[in-house]
């Protein structure tokens, strides 16, 4: 599909746990997780609320540190969050005092572009989000989709290698995620960028993985990983997508 | 006459065509009608005391003409506007500093913790000695008086501001390429707080004012030390005059800040 020449895995999660102890005992809330992303690959992680998805997001964004195993980002352990991950969260978490084009831009400001250099890329990432016009609206004025559209040119912006999304689409309604989707198909298609992107919704993984990671609870580890081989673009109706959507619901009910 | 110099103090707010529309209007109505009743009842209570205990608001406004028009009231005002400036920019900059450290640094927080509990509740007032030993009877010891006041205000409420920023926020901005201390703090927790630091400072620019007669109580010159000359001499419409300057100052300088408040929380 998109994968590249090179096999060299963009992202390897391997055998990544975590225990929270507390005075009450103590929770594995991962076990063993490991796999691999590769360069320009789309990977879903789904599974269960309770699965520790959240936590494994954390876990590879560096924002929360493992209690065992690592996570290597083109080869180098992740310790802390930078800018060759670019973090998208359900809840946009946007700058509020910053403009759209303020948002999307933050990330350059550390560049040392020149101005006119990076005005240009913000309205390029902009427009890429379809958000032309709205460049100068402060999160307050967007809609829920507008939001998350900016935090996406926001992550961009930095020109991560890795694309990470915690249920980005979880916040919207079934429309604009429908969408939204589409979008980010089209973004993905048109940057080639690496996504590994954590949902609760099957149809969703579906519709835009490459492979999906099933992921079990109590512990939360990985139960199997599914190629999903349909052409692109995928329609909901056809037999192929039903097929797989089955399967997946029923690994993770089971 | 407050009312007309509100209006004429907050002209960016286009403020002849809000007082016009509907509520403002009623809003401007009502307060006009708050002041002329409150003339009204000092002009009957003045009528039936002697000046000394009450003046009439026509003596007050003839008294204040004076002492305008000698220039005594604006020498007085320059005098207090000399620790007055002073007092609140160093206050002001010096305990949002502090709020910002202590609240960001939990080392920091621990180590002045309980310097913080006993210095607290010390009233400026009280740090007079100190005024004066340290700085002098002069605009310096004056404005120390007042930096204390200010800073206060403004360290808690800057620390509560610094302490309210969402830890996401934070962990977005280390994602897009900040890095180190100083800079997540210019990049994302000032514009965060920015709505509790420019509440503190609003809050003590009023308290800085209140403070210029605590301030020249040990006899730095300014209206202060001219209230509390008139006071001793019973001269109750001089003392009501440079009351009046006081009010009118904060008006003026709380009009021009909210006017930039404004202006800099335009996101929210």
């Amino acid at each position: 599909m998109a994968v590249e020449e090179t096999d060299v895995a963009r992202v390897r999660i391997d055998g990544i746990g975590k225990r929270y102890d507390s005075s009450k005992g103590s929770v594995q809330a991962l076990e063993g997780v490991s796999f691999g992303v590769t360069a320009g690959e789309f990977v879903c992680i789904v599974g269960p609320s309770g699965c520790g998805k959240t936590t494994l997001f954390r876990i590879i964004a560096g924002l929360e540190p493992a209690t065992a195993g690592t996570v290597y980002l083109n080869g180098d352990p992740v310790e802390s969050p930078g800018p060759d991950l670019g973090l998208v969260f359900q809840e946009y978490h946007l700058f509020p005092w910053r403009t759209v084009a303020g948002n999307v831009g933050f990330a350059l400001e550390k560049s040392g572009a020149a101005d006119a250099e990076r005005k240009q890329r913000v309205q390029e990432l902009v427009n890429l989000v379809g958000l032309d016009g709205s460049e100068d609206s402060y999160p307050r004025d967007l809609s829920g989709g507008m939001k998350q559209r900016v935090a996406l040119a926001r992550a961009l912006a930095a020109e991560p290698s890795l694309l990470l999304m915690d249920e980005p689409f979880g916040a919207v309604d079934a429309q604009t995620k429908k969408m939204l989707q589409d979008e980010l198909l089209d973004i993905w298609t048109e940057t080639g960028k690496t996504i590994l992107f954590v949902t609760h919704d099957v149809e969703e993984a579906v519709k835009l993985a490459d492979r999906v990671v099933v992921m079990d609870k109590e512990p939360g580890r990985v139960r199997e990983i599914v190629d999903i081989d349909i052409d692109r673009p995928r329609q909901r109706s056809d037999d192929a997508f039903t097929d797989y959507y089955e399967r997946l619901l029923d690994r993770i009910q089971h | 006459m407050a009312l007309d110099v509100s209006e004429a103090l907050d002209p960016a707010d286009g403020s002849i065509f809000d007082v016009l529309s509907g509520s403002s209007l009623q809003r401007a109505l009502r307060g006009a009608a708050g002041v002329a009743a409150f003339i009204g009842i000092w002009w009957l209570a003045a009528l039936t005391q002697p000046t000394y205990i009450l003046p009439t608001p026509l003596s007050v406004g003839e008294t204040f003409y004076a002492e305008a028009a000698s220039g005594e009231m604006a020498v007085a005002l320059s005098q207090s506007i000399r620790h007055w400036l002073p007092g609140a920019v160093f206050g002001t900059t010096g305990g949002i500093a502090a709020g910002i450290a202590l609240a960001w640094s939990p080392l920091l927080d621990d180590i002045s913790a309980p310097a913080v509990r006993v210095l607290r509740p010390v009233p400026p007032l009280a740090l007079i000695g100190f005024a004066i030993a340290w700085f002098g009877i002069n605009h310096a010891g004056a404005a120390f008086i007042i930096a204390v006041g200010a800073f206060w205000i403004n360290f808690y409420s800057t620390y509560g501001g610094v302490e309210g920023v969402s830890e996401d926020l934070l962990d977005v901005a280390r994602s897009l390429g900040v890095q180190g201390n100083l800079e997540l703090i210019r990049a994302v927790v000032v514009p965060a707080s920015l709505p509790e630091i420019t509440t503190g400072i609003r809050t003590g620019i009023g308290r800085c004012w209140m403070l210029v007669v605590a301030s020249e109580l040990f006899g730095v010159p300014g209206i202060g030390r001219r209230i509390l000359r008139a006071s001793n001499n019973l001269q109750v419409d001089v003392v009501i005059s440079y009351i009046l300057v006081l009010s009118l100052m904060f008006l003026l300088v709380d009009s021009a800040f909210r006017m930039l408040q404004r202006r800099v929380l335009a996101w929210r």
